[in-house]
């Protein structure tokens, strides 16, 4: 006889939804819900609700289920628009490494809002934070990513930073990108890894092959 | 042969990683996030993960984490290797379940003096 996994805390088919209202309010409601189901699908059904937002987001910061938060970003990626990214950015200074990744891939995912923040956060105190801004540039379809790339390797002090864009140019460089890259082993020159990366990236985009006699 | 697992999404460090370790007689196998990881260490034994934090799908943290309480060997040597340097970091690394935690940039010859051992090839 096969097992059948039941929860009983969990209403019977059916039940739920004439006992719980389904419109935007009820649903934030169901973001508190002790059960993570009830949580991740209200977060579906939250998905494009713009009004939502807010709501998603603070449950977001307060979610410690993998499968509620992931949902939670789903939805907001669905969502999109300014008031999603003015909510993520703040978590990319998280102590907590996967609500900054999740964040990282939301913004990712709404490259015409780049533009509007992408520089400030580039110029950041903190260099953590331009390196998860060079992090969505990683991914980020956006005519400006190589000329925000190449002003990381000219001006960026932070080796970290630079390598992180490096490794990002490797992927998504052209020949515009190759003499900033040229010169960034000058600048730090106690670095072998920024060297390696460099001949790495210069490989990459100049499409030779490894094992060319260097 | 002592076998290392690096774990990075950034490619020009799992390059820089295998070559350093293999010219060191290492083996070196990649993942290029934390699922990805798991996913090597239910088929394959390994002397060593270098784990970096910040990747995308799962993070180093919450990989360590699996690999401590539910991982196929939950005592293998971990290593995390992150781009913070602040104290918080290397407290958040030993939490997880890391043996040892490194601020990048390493300096090649320290990153193979302690994954020879950590890895036990010392010993």
């Amino acid at each position: 006889m096969p097992l059948i996994r039941r929860d009983d805390a969990a209403p019977a088919p059916g039940q739920e939804r004439r006992e719980i209202p389904r419109d935007r309010e009820g649903l934030i409601a169901q973001l508190d819900d002790k059960r993570p189901v009830a949580r991740r699908r209200a977060s579906r059904e939250l998905a494009g609700d713009a009004g939502a937002v807010d709501a998603l987001c603070d449950a977001l910061e307060r979610e410690q289920d993998e499968g509620c938060r992931h949902a939670m970003l789903t939805a907001l990626l669905v969502t999109g628009g300014q008031r999603v990214q003015e909510r993520l950015l703040p978590l990319l200074r998280s102590e907590d490494a996967a609500l900054r990744n999740g964040a990282i891939e939301v913004l990712q995912g709404m490259p015409k809002l780049a533009a509007g923040y992408m520089d400030e956060l580039l110029a950041d105190p903190d260099s953590d934070v331009r390196i998860f801004a060079v992090n969505i540039l990683e991914s980020l379809r956006h005519e400006r990513v190589p000329d925000w790339l190449r002003g990381v390797l000219e001006r960026d002090d932070h080796v970290n930073v630079c390598a992180a864009a490096v490794d990002v140019l490797t992927e998504v460089g052209d020949d515009h990108c190759l003499d900033a890259l040229r010169q960034l082993p000058a600048r730090f020159p106690g670095e072998p890894f920024i060297a390696f990366a460099v001949r790495t990236a210069e490989r990459r985009i100049t499409g030779e092959e490894r094992g060319d006699g260097r | 042969m002592t076998r290392v697992l690096v774990v990075d999404d950034a490619q020009t460090v799992r390059l820089y990683h295998r070559e350093l370790l293999e010219q060191d007689g290492f083996d070196v196998d990649e993942a290029v996030n934390g699922l990805e990881a798991l996913e090597r260490l239910a088929d394959t034994p390994y002397d060593l993960l270098l784990v970096d934090v910040n990747m995308p799908r799962m993070d180093g943290y919450t990989c360590v984490r699996r690999v401590r309480t539910d991982g196929p060997d939950i005592g293998v040597p971990v290593i995390m290797v992150t781009t913070e340097g602040a104290a918080g970091d290397r407290e958040q690394a030993l939490s997880a379940g890391a043996n040892l935690h490194m601020a990048k940039p390493v300096q090649p010859e320290v990153l193979l003096s302690r994954v020879r051992l950590m890895s036990g090839v010392l010993s």
